[in-house]
């Protein structure tokens, strides 16, 4: 079946600039529902900005960006924060609140958007802990955890409200072997039993590129490519593949924009 | 010249924009107040943190200058042979001028402070994002129980140090120099208007209160999320509070007593 049949963020024409950079030059995505999507590429081609985007944290210069019909550019703020309920974001730091424990943190989204009784939210947080593999770690404060299960108690909290679709940013940075193993292994597993739709944005090949259905590379503010998996390998751009391959040099240089070595070594002191 | 000229427009339309920033976060804060039951608990944790724990530096500080004000009055005034009115001079220059605008000053520079740097660390450790993306606005969650707490805190903390400020005035001029506490206090009770001198008193801490406050909160929301950028935040919370206190209260000074 065609992953794109069934389509539950439309993004069209977006632009964006930061200044006089442009960050996205009239893009287009499309996010198939209760599937795995990648958004990969180079860092610095505004891959989180995307999902602030989609968010509605930042405003984009044009295009639209629809889900399920609804223009989030254009919501005002009341509606705003009631299209968020349906979404969870992975923060690449976890952010997690300081001044709270593991448990209170995870009951947070419950405790402010429902009614539900003290022991009903017990419940539903120690559930979610332990889908993360943290229930024991419940009473902890989020500075004695490590980097690791600071990501999966966030990823606990993004998915607290059975949210529709959960975003991720870079969740696989700065982890090691291990933990990268079990997040990996997380949003398959979660995305799969609890059926939402996961936007993982990456420059992590292996691990995204195992759990990823459909993925887009983004660079220069352009979509250079999208596929499956398996169709991004055999792609026939140098700038697909220098990416995917982890080349050091190719379309994307290694060397910064600068004058000609010998010169600049020759060239006395002012 | 022309560079000149444009880096001076430049200048002039970010601090507008700034300006323009601040007045909007206010504005957000004070009519997005959350539900009672939400902004209840909140709201007595930041007093606690942003009242209680300024308590220690303020009545020391606040027992310190009245001492030192008992101890100058008493010097000038006894070579005029009228060392009875040192009660009336603490009195009136504590509760008019320097219980608002030290407590001010003081306020500014441990709670403003870590109001902003601690909200600033929110922002860099993408806290405040997190809260957006839960569906909750960090202006009522964060800025506005912090808001009303400095709002609420700075006129107690003035009285409190109006109050230990007076009992300082009295130990050094009664205890130790020995003015009869008869007419020390009796002169006091005589001076000072309630509605003239301790109420206008306790309108500058008003005033005060909500500036401070404000500058400090919409400098922890609007500082560049990086160490540079909140220490720099920090700085300006402290330098741009006590400038204007000192001037605004210059202007309310004018004002009230001035008789213009």
């Amino acid at each position: 079946m065609d992953p794109l049949s069934d389509i539950i963020i439309d993004i069209r024409g977006l632009t964006f600039r930061r200044g006089s950079r442009t960050i996205f030059d009239d893009i287009s995505l499309r996010v198939p529902r209760g599937k795995v999507t990648a958004i990969m590429g180079p860092s610095g081609t505004g891959k989180t900005t995307l999902l602030k985007l989609i968010g509605g944290q930042l405003k984009p210069d044009g295009g639209q960006i629809l889900l399920e019909g609804d223009n989030i550019p254009t919501l005002g703020r009341g509606d705003l924060f009631l299209v968020r309920e349906r979404m969870g974001m992975l923060f690449q730091s976890g952010a997690l609140f300081t001044d709270m424990s593991v448990f209170e943190n995870v009951a947070f989204p419950i405790r402010v958007h429902t009614d539900l009784a003290e022991e009903m939210i017990r419940d539903i947080v120690l559930m979610k802990l332990q889908a993360v593999g943290l229930r024991g770690a419940a009473k902890l404060m989020p500075s004695e955890l490590s980097g690791g299960m600071a990501r999966r108690v966030a990823l606990a909290r993004a998915i607290a409200l059975d949210p529709d679709i959960v975003m991720y940013d870079e969740p696989f940075t700065g982890q090691d072997p291990i933990a990268m193993g079990v997040l990996v292994n997380l949003i398959r597993r979660l995305n799969q039993a609890l059926g939402h739709t996961s936007i993982i944005v990456s420059h992590d090949i292996k691990e995204t590129l195992g759990i990823a259905d459909y993925v887009y590379v983004v660079a220069d503010g352009k979509v250079i490519a999208e596929g499956s998996p398996e169709q991004l390998a055999s792609v026939d751009s140098e700038q697909v593949r220098q990416f995917m391959q982890g080349l050091p040099d190719g379309p994307v240089p290694f060397h910064y924009p600068a004058p000609d070595l010998m010169q600049e070594l020759l060239q006395e002191t002012p | 010249m022309l560079d000149w000229i444009q880096s001076l427009g430049h200048g002039a339309l970010s601090r507008l924009a700034t300006f323009g920033r601040a007045g909007q976060l206010l504005v957000q804060s004070l009519v997005a107040r959350p539900a009672p039951l939400v902004m209840f608990p909140l709201l007595v944790k930041q007093l606690y943190f942003v009242g209680v724990l300024s308590l220690v530096i303020i009545v020391v500080s606040g027992a310190f200058i009245g001492m030192v004000l008992g101890l100058q009055g008493y010097t000038i005034l006894v070579d005029y042979g009228s060392e009875q009115a040192v009660g009336q001079m603490v009195a009136l220059s504590l509760v008019r001028e320097l219980a608002p605008v030290v407590t001010a000053l003081l306020f500014a520079g441990r709670a403003g402070s870590a109001l902003t740097a601690e909200i600033g660390l929110m922002k860099a450790t993408e806290q405040l994002a997190g809260l957006e993306m839960i569906g909750v606005d960090p202006l009522r969650r964060v800025i506005a129980p912090r808001f009303w707490a400095g709002f609420i805190s700075m006129p107690i903390l003035t009285v409190i140090f109006s109050v230990v400020g007076v009992w300082g005035g009295a130990i050094v001029a009664v205890d130790w120099l020995g003015i009869y506490d008869g007419s020390f206090w009796a002169n006091m009770q005589q001076s000072v208007d309630f509605s003239e001198d301790v109420l206008n008193g306790v309108i500058k801490s008003i005033v005060f209160g909500a500036v401070v406050t404000w500058i400090a909160v919409f400098e922890g929301y609007d500082c560049v999320p990086t160490s540079e950028g909140i220490s720099q935040a920090t700085t300006r919370t402290v330098v741009f509070s006590s400038l204007a206190v000192l001037g605004l209260d210059f202007i309310l000074t004018a004002l009230m007593f001035g008789e213009l």
